[in-house]
């Protein structure tokens, strides 16, 4: 078994391939300073010389959000040449690991990006899979653009003033989410210094009907909203009570500010806000967490608590917030924190929608590291508020949206694929009856057809392997925080898994991996590539003793990852490099340091000579369909003589059936020869011989019936009919 | 007759009249001595039948309920209490329920805290010699009012008085600072004062516009040293003031004085009651009528005249005054003022939050006179025959009545001095008992305070949203009810919730000596700044680069900046002899986030706010190195702001 060492020798030096690879990624989960985030020196901890090239000296954190003024020396004296900022003070837009990309860009005076620096990200895809590099040379395609131009990823379209960017091949949710932060924060400190007009959205116009709703109305009718943060939200042990209970409302319409506030204090509270400022209210009915914090008290500001509207956020300062005395309206809860907070910004309207965001933390409680922890309500104005009702707004769709949109073809066709594929394996009766085992071609014509398909199409066209990371993936989303996003991100993923969550429940594994599997598909086509042109004769297969062992192998590498994934995800998702999924399809072969291509390699030139050693032995993500396989509901047929037939067994590729004749659903990959064999009265030995049976009697050959016999001339005693053909074939 | 008054209210059993009754006799021996028992002889025949201070409450229910007046951690009070500090000077500011004092505004003192007295601004507003140090150092204030508009507070002004040097003051109510001070002609004792409510002719203005003044002590006018032994021609002075401006308006020359001040809801009426119409020297004298009066201005005809010129200056006043002399306002029809009559020496004149009535409390008369205003206004048409006519009422409510607050029930608390009684009566049965309804309960509830009530307030009281939740009494002894801390003993404010038909005592609030007034007001209509704006003063620092040292001959300007935890000069030289001027401008924007500067050996501290400038001038006199330093805490390295002050020698 030289070639088993050969394979322990090449999963080894994956292992060790890739704990280099951690050592070289330098920007992987990276360990920044703490001050990096709140430190008013920012340059002292970023290195902001890199993005702003030319700058010497830099100010502190200004702003909201902050950004930093960098100087260059000219003549002595200080010359502003740009600003840097820190993605993460700006937006917590997620990329693809959930985390954000913590990026340090530079811009200069005229608003052109000049420097991109990505200081750390949580991007297994980049770690393991693409090279950093790839998402650095992205970053440079935002060299000299203008943040106030339309940039997106994708094709340019001039005529919509539209920039297009180059994404990175099977990256796109991180891309995506990479633009939208770059444009985020560039957008966000033009505007700040003016660089960019800052966006005025036209003022709300209300309705003033001098109807007081008493609280219930007013949270019924969407005038008072809630955000309710839970202790496990935070990574907290759960409890009864709520971490924060929060309930908010805009105040400058004046029914809602009457109802509130009652008829004087809403006047004096109106009475003292000018044009393009806003009064809003926030009460605790719940939770001991404070959403006013001690920020504000040094600081000036509060860091709990933001408005959002668009891609522009409200701060309060501490001059910002009034007291909150009482609410007037009958039934509102009691509270035990109050304020009155004003947006001074003629960018916000009431007319829109708007969010209040409370700003958390959340607790890893493994490590005890601390994350941004977002949880925002959104909040629009009832219709009945407005004059004229709510404006129309086209809100941007989200990354997912968009994905779902740009390759709406490739889905259509990719969904058409796996319902066809569906469909032509639902009626595997009717071709496996018109194959013959000399002739397998009405089945087969299809399942090469489903193989060359997933091959050039769902592997190396829309890189859509599915993987074991996503089954981790999903078994932490499940255990802690199910986010539909991250799901639908891509969507030829997404499609995928439904089909072959249904299809493993309806007929197990098989349907996918014998039939769909990309990189099943290549490594069963190279083996029957191979026997085609003659390499039949160095074609094996493992000795069922060796086979009924090292299956179980597959099962050990998936749980080892699993187990893994809940020390480190990081780490699983390296160690899931044992599938060889993303140096064949998303990265390609020549694109990676030589192990990974050996390991690929190694496994698919193997395949020429044994069928599908990879996904027999190996592969985690087959393993993890091949348990919930145990429960399909349709599995393949078998006649009581299979159990001492070997018939089937002997041309079985995925060596599923034992000698028992049993089929071993978990292994079976639904090639369908055996049930070819099943109605061919050629082939399989109970039905050759009763055919030559009633030839040599001179009876009629009925059609075989769904049970795998012919259907019988006359009522015959099955049992000792069967015994008599089992007897002869041994004979 | 004390005892007599006393032997009435054993009606249900108080446990030890006795007691009471020989405190009382003792207090009252000690307040009037043996002229005041000529007074009070009237009384006793009239003397209403009325429940006694109710017996204390079972001590723990009692504390149960004063648990509800507490305010929690994290919880606000619901009332702010404007007070005012006597011979402190000064106006303080306490929340309500919890007693917290929160502020201390300086007015007329001097205050180191926050540099009053001492900075430039400060004694500009004080007023200074001709050699630059301040005019007066002293100061008495009596009495906080509020501005209005449509009746209740606008939360713009706060008035008060200064009754030693005859000064009235404006505080901003957005700030908390005085603004202004005006000293008025021709007066001394200026000891009421009183903020119109709106104006008398034109409905548009629903706000306070005047302020007006009552002067105490009668002098000679002018006062030069000339006529002081014409006792008969000393007179006082009703003064108005212009509530924007802090210019005198008019004034009105009067028979006997002036104590306190009320003014009617619709504007047309002034009032202040007269403990001293024999215009008496030596109080004795002040004693010897058996009836005083409260005296009404008709404020449009006083204008009317002033307008017309029937005026005349006294000394080198530039203020117009006109006659309000008894003999010269014979006739109702043209009178610009009117003398009500009512017994003996009264104090304090409250309008009801009805407006239709003046109480006035009879201090050596056990009774309060009520007035109603309507008939006031009839008597100035011609249409009432005496002033006496308009008094309504005159219940007798217990020794020594003082000041009168109101609910929103049309009950009517006053203070009784000697009995250190708060009672509570009903003002429209004490209308019909004077009509001769004996079977009307005037009286409805005392309770006893801890002692010696002076003033007491109502919330809202003087306002017509007077809501009924709480009285304070401003007693002026304490004694045995705080830890002693000497032979001065802080005076107590007690707080009674008199939301319901039996007033509770349910806080011994302690106060530093010595406030006269407590103006309880809604805390939402309060509404303050929480940093100033650079703006608004003219000689802000506006960029650290403006900072640095400025000579112009011997004056210097030191121009400075503060942001935590640093002044924007490390160190600035002067010469001995020059005459310095240090302008600060505090450029932190956070609230509350106050720096201070002093300068050792050179008497000088101040402080300022976020985005305030002040400023001060010295002589630098004294060579040396002086450490300037932050005096108000303000960051972590708050040790470290400092700056030298270096005077060559």
């Amino acid at each position: 078994m030289n070639y088993l060492a050969a394979l322990r020798n090449t999963l080894l030096s994956v292992v060790l391939s890739s704990t280099a690879a951690l050592a070289l990624a330098n920007t992987y989960e990276a360990k920044l300073p703490d001050e990096i985030n709140t430190a008013p020196e920012l340059c002292k901890y970023a290195p902001c010389t890199e993005v702003l090239p030319g700058a010497t000296s830099f100010s502190e954190r200004k702003g909201q959000p902050p950004y930093v003024e960098a100087y260059a020396e000219e003549g002595g004296k200080k010359k502003l040449v740009g600003y840097v900022m820190l993605s993460t003070d700006i937006t917590d837009t997620p990329a693809y690991s959930g985390k954000p990309v913590i990026t340090l860009i530079g811009m200069d005076t005229g608003g052109r990006f000049v420097g991109v620096k990505i200081l750390k990200h949580s991007e297994p895809i980049l770690l393991l899979g693409i090279p950093e590099s790839s998402l650095v040379r992205f970053n440079q395609q935002y060299l000299n653009k203008f943040v106030g131009d339309n940039i997106e990823i994708g094709q340019s379209r001039p005529e919509e003033n539209i920039i297009g960017l180059d994404a990175i091949s099977g990256a796109t949710v991180t891309v995506i989410a990479q633009n939208q932060v770059m444009m985020t924060s560039g957008t966000s400190v033009a505007r700040q210094v003016g660089i960019l007009k800052p966006t005025i959205r036209e003022q709300a116009k209300f309705v003033d009907s001098g109807i007081k709703p008493d609280w219930a109305s007013l949270v019924k009718e969407g005038a008072v909203k809630r955000i309710v943060v839970t202790p496990e939200q935070v990574g907290l042990p759960r409890g009864g009570e709520p971490f924060i209970d929060l309930w908010f409302g805009y105040l400058n319409q004046p029914d809602i500010g009457r109802a509130v506030l009652g008829d004087g204090p809403y006047n004096s509270l109106m009475s003292g806000l000018k044009e393009g400022e806003h009064a809003l209210f926030v009460i605790r009915s719940g939770g001991a967490q404070s959403f006013k914090g001690s920020g504000f008290v040094r600081g000036g500001i509060y860091d709990r608590v933001q408005v959002r509207q668009g891609a522009d956020s409200f701060t309060f300062r501490d001059t910002d917030a009034f007291n909150l005395y009482g609410v007037a309206a009958p039934g509102a809860p009691a509270f035990n924190e109050s304020a009155i907070f004003i947006v001074r910004s003629k960018a916000f309207s009431a007319a829109y929608p708007w969010k209040f965001v409370f700003l958390g933390n959340r607790v890893d409680r493994a490590t005890g590291a601390r994350s941004f922890a977002n949880f925002d309500t959104e909040y629009w104005l009832p219709a009945q508020y407005l004059q004229g009702g709510r404006p129309e707004v086209v809100k941007p769709d989200a990354p997912w949206v968009r994905v779902w949109k740009t390759r709406a073809v490739e889905i259509a066709l990719f969904a058409a694929l796996l319902i066809a594929v569906a469909t032509v394996y639902a009626f595997r009766d009717k071709l496996t009856r018109r194959a013959t085992h000399k002739n397998k071609w009405p089945v087969n014509v299809f399942k090469y057809g489903a193989w060359i398909i997933s091959i050039g199409f769902v592997g190396f066209g829309m890189l859509a392997q599915p993987s074991i990371t996503q089954v981790l993936t999903w078994f932490h989303a499940l255990l802690f925080q199910w986010t539909w996003e991250l799901f639908l991100s891509d969507p030829f993923i997404f499609l995928f898994w439904i089909f072959i969550i249904v299809t493993v429940f309806v007929w197990g594994r098989g349907l996918f991996c014998g039939w769909l599997c990309p990189f099943g598909s290549l490594s069963e086509l190279l083996y029957k590539v191979g026997g085609a042109v003659g390499l039949k004769r160095f074609q094996f297969q493992l000795p069922r003793r060796w086979h009924n062992r090292l299956k179980w192998v597959k099962y050990g590498v998936f749980f080892g990852l699993l187990a893994v994934s809940f020390f480190s995800m990081g780490l699983a998702e390296k160690l899931a490099e044992v599938e060889p999924f993303k140096t064949t399809f998303l990265v390609g072969l020549f694109n990676r340091s030589w192990p990974y291509t050996l390991f690929a390699a190694g496994l698919l030139g193997l395949s020429i000579f044994t069928e599908r050693p990879f996904c027999k032995y190996l592969c985690p993500l087959g393993a993890s369909l091949a348990m919930p396989s145990t429960f399909r509901w349709f599995g393949l047929k078998r006649k009581q003589e299979c159990s001492s037939c070997k018939a089937c067994a002997v041309g079985c590729g995925s060596q599923a059936i034992d000698e028992n004749g049993r089929i071993d659903h978990r292994e079976c990959l639904h090639c369908l020869d055996c049930m070819v064999l099943y109605t061919d009265d050629h082939a399989c030995p109970p039905l050759a011989q009763e055919r030559k049976r009633r030839t040599k009697a001179g009876l009629a050959l009925t059609p075989i019936g769904a049970d795998g016999y012919f259907i019988p001339i006359q009522p015959v005693p099955a049992r000792a009919d069967a015994a008599a053909m089992k007897n002869s074939i041994k004979n | 007759m004390s005892q007599d008054h006393n032997k009435d209210q054993k009606l249900d059993g108080q446990p030890d009249p006795s007691r009471r009754k020989f405190l009382n006799t003792a207090a009252f021996a000690g307040l009037a001595g043996a002229g005041l028992s000529v007074g009070l002889s009237a009384c006793k025949q009239e003397q209403a039948p009325a429940p006694a201070a109710a017996p204390a409450a079972h001590p723990a229910a009692e504390a149960a309920e004063v648990g509800k007046y507490e305010v929690a951690p994290g919880q606000l009070d619901t009332y702010y209490s404007f007070s005012s500090g006597g011979h402190s000077g000064n106006v303080r500011i306490y929340g309500l329920p919890s007693g917290r004092e929160l502020k201390a505004i300086p007015v007329f003192n001097t205050d180191c805290l926050v540099g009053w007295g001492i900075t430039n601004e400060s004694k500009a507003i004080l007023g200074t010699k001709p050699d630059g140090s301040l005019k007066y150092t002293t100061g008495d204030t009596h009495h906080v009012h509020p501005s209005y508009k449509d009746g209740t507070y606008d939360g713009k002004y706060l008035f008060v008085n200064d009754k030693i040097h005859g000064r009235i003051a404006r505080v901003r109510l957005d700030t908390m600072e005085c603004d202004k001070i005006t000293e008025l002609p021709n007066m001394q004792g200026y000891h009421g004062t009183f903020p119109d409510k709106r104006d008398p002719v034109d409905p548009a203005i629903n706000y306070t516009t005047r302020v007006f003044c009552g002067a105490e002590f009668s002098i000679p006018l002018p006062n030069n040293g000339s006529n002081m032994d014409k006792v008969d021609q000393y007179r006082s002075l009703f003064t108005c003031v212009d509530s924007e401006s802090m210019q005198v308006r008019w004034q009105v020359l009067i028979d006997g004085n002036c104590d306190l001040v009320a003014t009617s809801y619709d504007g047309k009426i002034a009032a202040t009651n007269q403990y001293n119409t024999e215009m008496g020297v030596h109080y004795p004298e002040t004693m010897a009528a058996e009836r005083d009066a409260c005296l009404f201005f008709n404020v449009a005809r006083i204008e009317e005249a002033v307008k017309a010129g029937k005026v005349t200056y006294i000394g080198d006043s530039k203020i117009p005054v006109v006659d309000g002399r008894l003999a010269s306002n014979a006739d109702p029809k043209t009178a610009l003022t009117c003398y009500v009559p009512i017994p003996k020496n009264p104090h304090g004149v409250n309008i009801s939050p009805d407006g239709k009535y003046y109480a006035c409390s009879g201090k050596l008369s056990p009774t309060a006179s009520v007035i109603a205003h309507e008939l006031v206004l009839k008597w100035f048409d011609g249409d009432l025959k005496e002033p006496r006519d308009a008094v309504v009422a005159e219940p007798e409510i217990g020794l020594g009545p003082l000041h009168t607050g109101f609910d929103n029930k049309g009950n009517a608390y006053t203070t009784l001095f000697l009995d250190s009684q708060i009672v509570k009566w009903n003002v429209e049965a004490a209308i019909k008992a004077y009509q001769g309804d004996k079977n009307v309960t005037v009286v409805v509830d005392r309770i006893d305070v801890h002692y010696q009530p002076g003033h007491g307030f109502t919330s809202m009281g003087e306002t017509k949203e007077a809501d009924g939740k709480f009285f304070i009494s401003d007693n002026k002894f304490s004694k045995d009810r705080f830890l002693p801390v000497g032979p001065l003993h802080a005076e107590t404010a007690q707080m009674i919730d008199i939301s319901g038909d039996k007033m509770k005592l349910v806080a011994d609030h302690s106060v530093l000596s010595e406030p006269h007034d407590s103006i309880v007001i809604r805390r939402d209509i309060i509404k303050t700044r929480q940093i100033y704006n650079m703006d608004e003063f003219p000689n802000a620092v506006k960029d650290f680069k403006d900072s640095g040292v400025f000579r112009d001959g011997k004056k210097v300007t030191i121009k400075l900046t503060s942001q935590a935890p640093a002044y924007s000069l490390g160190e600035f030289k002067v010469k001995k002899g020059d005459e310095v001027t240090i302008i600060l401008t505090n450029h932190d924007k956070v609230e509350d986030l106050t720096h201070g500067f002093a300068i050792p050996k050179y008497d000088i501290n101040f402080i300022v706010n976020p985005q305030e400038t002040k400023s001060v001038t010295f002589k630098a006199d004294k060579p040396g190195v002086y450490w300037c330093y932050c005096t108000h805490f303000c960051h972590a390295l708050h040790l470290e702001m400092r700056s030298r002050l270096m005077v060559e020698a």
